[in-house]
């Protein structure tokens, strides 16, 4: 692979990182405010919600990180 | 007043995005990575990015308004009036700016008619983003000052503060990706509204067969095809001529701000699969936006404000937690507006005004600065002219009636620019100038001329005719381009199969 399209696809990676973990950020924030619901309902509503963010955050960083180490791997070589 | 957990989720995405939108300064080292982000971004990043800035808040909150008045109807807006332009947009108008290597829109109009043109189109774009800026700004400063209690100049100052320094220092790299985090927050949101709203409703049965039984006046609430004499600003034929064939090709094909984050990405089929996901996740849109709406006339009966339907269910059927969640999507949409904007104006000024105009030839370094620095100087403007919206309530109306003025000319001359060889210089400018003229006497004399009291769709079709005619006539009569001042402007069937550099 040349030496632009590494960069660019670690340019892309980290980009992804920083997107995920904000994400996944929200997605706890989110997960948490499920204490001060009341309802049933309620309560299983935050919980998806937190727990969908926290799995597309997660994902994208999960994803990220792989990328990352495989692209400086293929720099180093 | 927002409750303690949903004060702090607002508070954490404020600050949260203001950080990662800094952390892309890192990306930024030339004008093409500032306008272009390098063209290196992934097609679902822009496609996201599309939909995100096509739906602000003010749209968020107006569209469940209407759907609260109206009925379904005003989906049509994001259905027909977004997904055929959308496609029309990919595989036809994308692949020519891209190949083009161009940054604008006035840029091809520029190289199909001529620099007049090319100027008459971006200083009316450039005018029409900064008046909106200001009303962007008032409409976030309202949104904090009632959620959060804080002052009205604190609150403009904040958001122009977050939202500039982002945009300053990251460029269309920082907007799009700040996006793709507003577009998760605001569909995750947004369907555990839908799903709520529905749980209170006692499902969509339920709902149809109340709002029913509620008067005559909501006897059309579920027709999405409006007769001709319907009373709201949606009948069949100003949706069809008006929205489907005008307003919605020359918002997606002519608009800059959507155009611009096609150009950024990484090769010609990551430009094209952008607009053809994003008209994807636009289909999901009205769900989001119009089913509360509706659901609102059944869980609040009678309110003389359509536009209270949103934020009253938001309050009234959300957690907490998800309140802040939605509340934080309503800025993210302000904020996701106000980036574009800026971006895409400081890109028309630098590209289109100051490059040909006033400094040509300097290095790439001191374009860069130019757009930071326009960037920065908008913002100025738009933190100074924003109290004019609070002297002026119609203003946002206004502002989109100015659209509806040279929307229609301006798709006229693209079209036939692209579609019809035998067009001219003298042919575009007469149809783009004689264009918007008839777009403004016909809305100052609208009441001699249209029965329903906001004729914007039927204002763009008959302006857009009016162009069409105006450009044919005065091109058969002047002298045509040569066929190689034509090369990679006109269409061809081979660009629909063909990757390669025009």
């Amino acid at each position: 692979m040349k030496t632009n399209e590494i960069n660019a696809g670690l340019k892309a990676a980290q980009i992804n990182n920083a997107l995920g973990f904000f994400i996944l950020a929200f997605g706890v924030i989110i997960l948490f405010a499920m204490f001060y619901t009341d309802t049933f309902i309620e309560h299983m509503t935050d919980m998806v919600a937190g727990l969908l963010l926290i799995s597309i955050g997660g994902g994208m960083m999960w994803k990220a990180k792989r990328t990352i180490k495989k692209l400086k791997a293929e720099k180093a070589s | 007043m927002l409750s303690g957990i949903d004060y702090f989720i607002v508070i954490a995405y404020i600050v949260g995005m203001l950080l990662l939108g800094l952390y892309f300064k890192k990306f930024v080292n030339s004008s093409e990575d500032y306008f272009l982000g390098g063209k290196s971004l992934p097609f679902w990043a822009i496609g996201m990015s599309i939909v995100v800035s096509d739906i602000g808040a003010l749209d968020f909150v107006g569209v469940s308004g209407q759907a609260y008045r109206y009925g379904i109807s005003v989906g049509n807006f994001d259905w027909v009036g977004s997904v055929p332009a959308m496609l029309l947009a990919a595989f036809i108008f994308i692949p020519y700016f891209w190949r083009g290597g161009m940054y604008t829109i006035p840029e091809y109009l520029g190289r199909r008619y001529n620099q007049k043109v090319r100027t008459i189109a971006s200083v009316t774009w450039i005018l029409f983003f900064a008046l909106d800026l200001g009303v962007l700004f008032w409409a976030s400063a309202v949104l904090l000052n009632v959620l959060m209690g804080w002052p009205i100049w604190i609150s403009i100052i904040s958001t122009a503060g977050v939202v500039g320094l982002y945009t300053y220092f990251g460029g269309i790299t920082a907007v799009i990706m700040t996006d793709v985090v507003q577009f998760f927050i605001m569909f995750i949101g947004g369907f555990a509204l839908v799903f709520l709203s529905l749980y209170e409703v006692g499902g969509w049965d339920n709902m149809v067969d109340k709002i029913a039984t509620m008067g005559p006046e909501y006897r059309n609430h579920f027709d999405i095809i409006q007769p001709q004499d319907t009373k709201s600003p949606f009948p069949w034929t100003g949706i069809l001529f008006g929205l489907t064939f005008v307003m919605a090709n020359a918002y997606m094909i002519g608009n800059q701000s959507i155009v611009q984050r096609c150009l950024t990405a990484k090769n010609e089929w990551h430009a094209k699969a952008s607009m053809i996901f994003g008209s994807a996740l636009k289909m999901f849109i009205p769900i989001l936006v119009l089913f509360p709406g509706l659901m609102a006339v059944v869980v609040h009966p009678g309110l003389a404000d359509g536009d209270q339907a949103l934020p009253l269910m938001i309050k009234s059927i959300l957690p907490p937690g998800l309140v802040g969640l939605m509340f934080a999507a309503f800025f993210a949409g302000l904020m996701s507006s106000v980036d574009s904007l800026l971006n895409s104006t400081a890109t028309l000024f630098t590209k289109d005004i100051y490059e040909p105009f006033i400094k040509k030839g300097a290095d790439d370094k001191h374009y860069l600065k130019v757009g930071q620095i326009t960037t920065l100087v908008l913002l100025i403007i738009g933190v100074a002219t924003s109290p004019i919206s609070s002297d002026f309530p119609g203003i946002y109306v206004a502002i989109q009636t100015f659209m509806s003025y040279f929307q229609g000319p301006i798709f006229s001359i693209l079209l036939l620019g692209i579609f019809w060889k035998r067009t001219t210089e003298w042919g575009g400018l007469s149809a783009l100038v004689i264009g918007i003229g008839f777009a403004i006497y016909l809305n100052v004399f609208k009441e001699q001329f249209f029965t329903i009291e906001d004729p914007f769709l039927y204002i763009s079709w008959w302006s857009f005719l009016l162009g069409v005619i105006i450009n044919v006539s005065v091109s058969l009569l002047t002298k045509k381009h040569t066929a190689e001042q034509l090369q990679g402007l006109v269409f061809s069937s081979k660009i629909l199969v063909k990757n390669k550099k025009l």
